[in-house]
């Protein structure tokens, strides 16, 4: 902001007094002009002592991989809008507002890399978000290793589970929520799943990285709860899966649980059902599939961390999401995507925020992770982060039948 | 256990030439122009966006929209051999350049008009053909159909057509066929778009059967690729032969093999008939 005091109007006051000897004549405009630049002066010493905090998020907008980052990135740009003009937020009595410095990785670890070392060694940022896919977390995890005591990380990478509470990666915190363990989300799906009389699953899986960690995870899910668990693969290329399905349909199963990305869900489906295999249960994807072949299929269970179509008519934060995000976008609201917004998006800024609050510091990594850690924030969605850094927020078992009728069970995790 | 191979044969039958129209453009390129067009699968890949907007944005019927597409590609081509690939002719490193390149500009060119979210189009024959226990799906009956039609129209218009002997004279000997009145710079400006249009036509038709993301192009250019060399290059016919030995080999070899390793089935064939025929199956050693 500038300070600005009309300079003329000065001198037409000397030169009067000085010319005249007598009482200034001085217009109302003027006077008014006098007022304004003192308040604009006020104001601008206001603004010199409000501080600001930059916060960092490396994650795929675009490109082939952009899938899990460009939600996120929409959702943070309006959190930090939204504080900024809310006239941002106090701590330990001083002023702040938010920068977001949020580059373009386009999924390249590479680029990653760069622009984590920019934001830590010029920027000095301490609050970065991101990443959400594992090969890009792999390319920058060395380097954010060195700094683990600098800076906190806010991904929802895979592979930052298995890193959580390992001696020098204090840095971590992972923003998505784990399928495993007594808060996991696909615990409760298995649950779901075996109340529906289930006891047969096959499983479809791309043999890839993720697919063998789903494959891990579920196999003893499943056992776990007395369900036969038979594995198959297919190369992530794939579009014609006739042949496995045929196979699969031989050994009539309960419930196919096919891949893990729409890329694969609508072939799968759709190959699927023209085969005589109509049950699915899934933990990543959307309901598109199911939607697209609703007189089809005879049942499609899905994880979906919020089921933005029905949330939009009963939770007023989720109506105002969705208004601003159309005032702000000026677009649609993307009901596909939205979902992926349980992970470094939108509410998280905001929890970064009451964190700083009750830490009392902007610089403490180390109080902001240990307050984050201490409460639950009530935003979009409860999020709050079990003592190992991991994201526990709530979510929807979504179970779509025939004809496009669909079910949304709440679930709440202890 | 016999459906179920019996079911994967026709089912490789019908995947094969989709792989077989792709293969014969490489084929065609190949012998008219001296490049392999590995620009091929993105064209395809165009062909299916274009059909699939074509169809679901601006709801042309499909019937109409597979031609509106395929004549898109085709210009496209056409402009693309004349801006690009007229200056790579026979030079077989420029042309690969140049094609890599390509891809690029494509599948970015995708991106950012239709994102990376996959695109599905409306069922445009939903239902299944039941024969004896086999599940044959109607859309994928129709496709093999209308490919089967075209490859052996190309096949008919190359040999009993002048221009199509003017094409083979000129893939045997450039010079001869020139001094033959042979309009070569035009065959082979035609024999570029038709290629495309080739590719295209895949593209359409592939996007009434599966899914569309930008990566298409990649797999079924190397399938195609895969296909030409199989047959041995400069076949027609044997680019058909080849798309389907690749299919039928992914079909049954997934029943009796891991599924996850399909794509290395078909390679397997290619290079067990390179050892033994080096020229592929229908190519004449030099």
């Amino acid at each position: 902001m500038e300070c600005h005091i009309d300079a003329d109007m000065v001198l037409t006051y000397r030169e009067n007094r000085e010319t005249h000897g007598e009482a200034m004549k001085i217009t109302t405009r003027r006077l008014q002009h006098f007022a304004l630049s003192l308040a604009l002066a006020a104001s601008s010493a206001a603004a010199f002592a409000q501080g600001v905090v930059k916060i960092g998020e490396i994650e795929a907008q675009t490109g082939a991989l952009n899938t899990y980052g460009w939600m996120g990135s929409q959702g943070m740009r309006m959190a930090v809008d939204e504080i900024n003009k809310a006239g941002g937020f106090q701590v330990a009595g001083k002023s702040y507002k938010l920068e977001l410095l949020n580059p373009d990785t386009q999924g390249n670890p590479q680029q990653a890399l760069i622009q984590l070392k920019k934001m830590l060694e010029e920027d000095k940022v301490r609050f970065v978000f991101g990443p959400f896919l594992t090969n890009v977390y792999k390319g920058i995890e060395g380097y954010a290793r060195q700094h683990s005591k600098d800076f906190l990380l806010m991904g929802g990478a895979t592979q930052i589970h298995y890193e959580l509470g390992k001696p020098g990666n204090e840095y971590l915190i992972r923003t998505w929520n784990w399928d495993a363990g007594a808060s996991g989300f696909g615990t409760q799906m298995v649950d779901y799943l075996k109340k529906k009389g289930a006891k047969k699953v096959a499983m479809l899986m791309q043999n890839d990285a993720f697919g063998h960690v789903a494959a891990d995870i579920y196999r003893e899910a499943f056992k776990a709860a007395g369900i036969e668990f038979k594995e198959n693969w297919f190369e992530p290329a794939t579009k014609d899966y006739s042949a496995v399905l045929a196979k699969i349909s031989a050994d009539k199963p309960d419930y196919l649980f096919p891949g893990y990305t729409d890329a694969v869900l609508y072939d799968i489906v759709q190959q699927a059902t023209q085969l005589g295999l109509t049950k699915f249960w899934l933990v990543r994807g959307s309901l598109g599939p199911a939607l697209k072949n609703k007189d089809y299929i005879d049942d499609y269970i899905a994880y979906i961390p919020k089921y933005f179509e029905e949330a939009e008519k009963n939770e007023p934060k989720v109506k105002k999401f969705i208004d601003a995000y159309k005032a702000f976008y000026k677009k649609d609201f993307p009901y596909d995507q939205a979902p992926l917004c349980s992970s470094s998006c939108y509410d998280h800024v905001f929890m970064l925020v009451e964190a700083m609050k009750k830490a009392g510091t902007v610089d403490d990594v180390a109080k902001v992770k240990q307050a984050l850690l201490s409460f639950t924030y009530e935003g979009l969605w409860n999020v709050r982060y079990d003592k190992t850094g991991e994201e526990v927020i709530n979510f929807d078992i979504v179970d779509v039948t025939k004809g496009g009728k669909i079910t949304v069970n709440h679930q709440q995790p202890k | 256990m016999l459906q179920l191979v019996v079911g994967q044969l026709l089912n490789g039958v019908i995947v094969g030439t989709l792989y077989a129209i792709i293969a014969l453009g490489v084929t065609l390129t190949f012998g008219i122009t001296g490049i392999v067009n590995f620009a091929l699968g993105a064209f395809m890949m165009l062909g299916a966006y274009f059909t699939w907007y074509l169809t679901d944005g601006l709801h042309v019927p499909y019937p109409l929209a597979v031609p509106l597409a395929v004549a898109a590609i085709a210009l496209l081509g056409l402009v693309v051999d004349q801006v690009l690939f007229r200056f790579t002719r026979n030079n077989l490193i420029n042309g690969l350049i140049v094609s890599i390149g390509l891809i690029s500009v494509i599948v970015a060119f995708v991106l950012m008009v239709w994102s990376t979210t996959p695109q599905n189009m409306e069922y445009v024959l939903p239902g299944v053909f039941r024969i004896g226990g086999v599940i044959v799906p109607k859309m994928k009956a129709v496709v093999f159909v209308v490919l089967l039609v075209v490859i052996l129209a190309t096949y008919a218009a190359l040999t009993r057509t002048w221009a199509g002997r003017a094409a083979y004279a000129f893939a045997q000997n450039p010079e001869a066929a020139a001094l033959m009145g042979v309009r070569t710079k035009v065959l082979q400006a035609g024999v570029a778009a038709y290629s495309t249009a080739l590719a295209g036509l895949g593209g359409a038709l592939y996007a009434s059967l599966y899914s569309i993301t930008p990566e298409i192009g990649g797999s079924y250019i190397l399938k195609g690729v895969e296909a030409a060399i199989l047959a041995g290059i400069g076949s027609v016919m044997g680019s058909f032969a080849g798309g389907i030995i690749i299919g039928v080999a992914e079909g049954v070899g997934s029943i009796f093999l891991p599924s996850a390793y399909n794509d290395a089935y078909g390679l397997v064939f290619l290079v067990l008939i390179l050892l033994f025929k080096p020229a592929g199956l229908f190519g004449r050693s030099s």
